[in-house]
């Protein structure tokens, strides 16, 4: 069976008879026939996508230029509902609140991921069974390790204040971790590497592969140490990774919502408690909307708003990670 | 056991509303002796938060829907059984879609939200007979179903805190009588530190929200906004409200009551069946929930300590209210007044959706432990029944944590939280 007869098989082949440069017309019954099957692959998915992604997202944009009512007519506004936002406190502060988790959270995840994938690199006893045990948390019930972690920061009989307290000495006098304003958006954070740790590990090891053992070796020959070697000889290769962990990082931190949702409720009995001080984006946008006065227009120009920010810092990272030699 | 006279405080507490019903005239239970009304027809969609899985369903399923059906042949009561969970998000998601049902089993809090939207039918425009129902059910319950100048559903069941007072711990502690004033509950509080203290507390509070707080605002005469909810400067921060904050702090402050009022601790519930605490404020759901988590433990019932507002307390529980989008008025007013009906609302009673007509406190039919609270419901206020209570429940809330923590003075943080709602107010 010729290549020609078969490349529907494959469709992004190239017909033989389509030249170069495609200045020649390819025959109309030709090119249905070849980009049929394309269009047909991909239509089920693009269906999915139109229907539960980009249509609900074209009328949430619609939407946030008007003062939209459950019931009855809604009205055009213009940019009402944005500059609202720019000019809103509450909103400032769980950007901010936002920001600071997000960098916590990818800091601790990129360090401590790519530690444990150093390590879990190794030829160690047990290594296949430590790596399942970091991936663990990854694939476990946001809901059901946010409340396993509520348990662990009581303030009262929580786990972490008998070690801290009673065993080790280090703090005097029981906290209430998720109650005390200064350290409830920490302990949170903390809930968060932890969870993501494992992922992070993953690709790290997966971009570790990439290094050739052989460099290791040229450079063990020309009196390169364990740390001038992951120096000049890791890193290098792990850049595309780190680039794509910091942006995928960076939405994740900004998406964060259930954890908060449910620690600070179950802790507080408010939503982003104490004293709003867990109160992050996604927080404060879910209470316009479904939180009390089903202000959805202006939840929908804060959701915007929020993407935006987020975009705006993955080019930064991506403008940065070029700026540095990457791809 | 706490010597109490339960009943008689509860018959005291009640005995105003007793009489309005007596003088009132038409009983809700009417329909006990009405003729099948084969006039009425069509078809009523019902979505409830019932416990799918419990009494509560089955005994509706089982006798009140029989009963209507029996009184209205010509219509069909189509009931949607949703957690409440889901019922909130599937209520938006119908309202902006245009798929509701005619009746709706809706929380309290979620009543003048709807209305503001235009969702709702105003009952008191429709129901002619509107007023004598009203007259007969507890005021704090129907207070919850007022937006703006009228009445959006009917309250369906209901709920308050009360006193729940350990009786293993008060007696360890010496105490023989509950308290039934702020400064008896004090001076217990001060009993059960000096018997048993520092970790066991004669009082814990699980939040600083309205739920938790409003009870001791309004006992100590304070409010959140003006009668009509137009301002709440001069009430959120008013003597009352200050006076109660005020209390809150000097118990905490001097280890009279447990420190979880600030967060992050041991749920009240699981402190009080431990013997940690001495009292807790609780609703009417939590006796069958100590029965089985702690089946050892002995407790009393109180209703709020009267202070000088009196004994107050925090209504909570469901309206029925009917969308202004049905096709079948009359079928689902008709179903509204049988869920009001006595027959209904004690079968619902008897498994634990605690009725809201004043003529069944006491009813030997129902829990031995509903007398206290159905007294307490005469004193039952509802929280600021308007759209954007989340907030303002924010405000207090946070006022009230910053007050106790010492962050602010307890009247700085009022003046704060009062500007706040003001703000909301107006919006």
């Amino acid at each position: 069976m010729g290549t020609s007869r078969r490349y529907w098989a494959r469709p992004w082949r190239r017909p033989s008879h389509v030249p170069v440069g495609g200045t020649t017309l390819e025959p109309l019954g030709s090119r249905l026939r070849r980009l049929l099957p394309i269009y047909g692959l991909l239509l089920p998915g693009l269906l999915l996508f139109g229907i539960w992604a980009a249509y609900p997202m074209a009328r949430s944009f619609l939407m946030s230029f008007t003062d939209w009512r459950l019931m009855g007519e809604s009205t055009f506004v213009g940019l009402d509902n944005y500059t609202r936002a720019v000019t809103d406190p509450a909103f400032h502060r769980a950007l901010v609140a936002t920001v600071g988790y997000t960098a916590v959270t990818v800091a601790g995840q990129l360090l401590l991921g790519l530690g444990a994938a150093l390590l879990l690199n190794e030829r160690i006893h047990g290594r296949s069974l430590l790596r399942l045990v970091y991936y663990l948390p990854v694939i476990s019930s946001w809901v059901i390790v946010s409340l396993i972690f509520v348990w662990l920061y009581n303030g009262q009989t929580g786990v972490l204040n008998w070690l801290l307290n009673d065993v080790l000495g280090i703090i005097d006098k029981n906290v209430a971790w998720l109650a005390e304003p200064s350290t409830a958006l920490w302990a949170i954070a903390l809930l968060g590497i932890w969870k993501g740790v494992g992922w992070t590990m993953v690709v790290y090891l997966a971009g570790l592969q990439t290094v050739p053992e052989e460099l290791h070796e040229a450079a063990a020959i020309d009196g390169a140490g364990t740390r001038a070697r992951f120096r000049n000889v890791t890193l290098p290769f792990l850049r595309t990774t780190t680039t794509f962990l910091l942006v995928v990082l960076t939405i994740g931190g900004f998406s964060t919502f259930i954890p908060i949702f449910v620690m600070s409720t179950a802790a507080t009995g408010q939503i982003g408690g104490p004293l709003n001080s867990t109160e992050v984006a996604l927080t404060y946008t879910w209470k316009q909307a479904f939180g009390g006065g089903l202000d959805f227009a202006y939840a929908s120009a804060l959701s915007f708003l929020v993407a935006a920010v987020v975009a705006l810092i993955s080019i930064l990272e991506l403008r940065f990670a070029r700026a540095q030699g990457q791809p | 056991m706490i010597a109490i006279d339960r009943k008689r405080l509860a018959a005291l507490v009640a005995m105003p509303l007793a009489l309005a019903l007596a003088l009132g005239g038409v009983a809700v239970g009417q329909s006990e002796a009405m003729e099948p009304d084969e006039s009425v027809t069509g078809t009523v969609t019902f979505w409830n938060g019932y416990g799918a899985d419990g009494d509560e369903i089955t005994t509706f399923r089982n006798e009140v829907l029989p009963a209507f059906q029996a009184l209205y042949p010509n219509v069909t009561v189509e009931t949607q059984e949703i957690p409440y969970d889901d019922l909130r998000q599937k209520l938006v998601t119908g309202i902006a879609g245009g798929v509701l049902p005619d009746v709706l089993r809706a929380d309290i809090i979620w009543v003048p939200e709807f209305a503001d939207q235009g969702a709702l039918m105003a009952l008191d425009e429709e129901m002619g007979d509107f007023d004598d129902i009203a007259a007969q059910v507890f005021p704090g319950p129907l207070s919850t179903n007022k937006w703006g100048e009228h009445y959006y559903g009917l309250p369906l069941d209901t709920n308050t805190r009360i006193i729940f007072a350990n009786d293993a711990v008060l007696e360890a502690a010496g105490v023989t009588e509950l308290p039934g004033t702020v400064e008896e509950f004090e001076a217990m509080l001060a009993t059960v530190q000096a018997a048993l203290g520092p970790d066991v507390y004669g009082y814990a509070e699980g939040g600083t929200g309205g739920w938790n707080v409003l009870p001791w605002i309004w006992s100590f005469g304070g409010a959140i906004t003006d009668p009509e909810l137009t301002t709440a400067s001069g009430y959120l921060n008013g003597e009352g409200t200050v006076a109660a904050v005020t209390k809150l702090k000097e118990w905490l402050d001097a280890g009279l009551m447990s420190p979880s009022i600030l967060g992050g601790g041991t749920a009240t519930s699981d402190q009080f069946g431990n013997g940690q605490t001495a009292t807790v404020l609780e609703g009417p759901w939590m006796p069958s929930i100590f029965a089985n988590q702690f089946p050892e433990l002995g407790f009393s019932y109180m209703p709020v300590p009267a202070g000088p507002g009196g004994s107050q307390s925090v209504v909570g529980g469901e309206d029925i209210v009917v969308f202004s989008t049905t096709q079948n008025k009359d079928a689902a007013l008709a179903f509204v007044r049988h869920m009001l009906s006595e027959e209904s609302q004690l079968a619902m009673g008897k498994v634990g959706q605690m009725p809201v007509l004043a003529s069944l406190v006491g009813h030997p039919d129902l829990p031995d432990y509903y007398p206290t609270f159905m007294g307490q419901l005469g004193n039952g206020n509802a929280r600021t029944p308007v759209p954007d209570w989340p907030a303002i429940d924010e405000a207090i809330a946070n006022a009230v944590l910053k007050s106790l923590r010492g962050d602010m003075e307890v009247q700085a943080a009022l003046d704060e939280a009062a500007g706040i709602v003001d703000g909301l107010l107006s919006s």
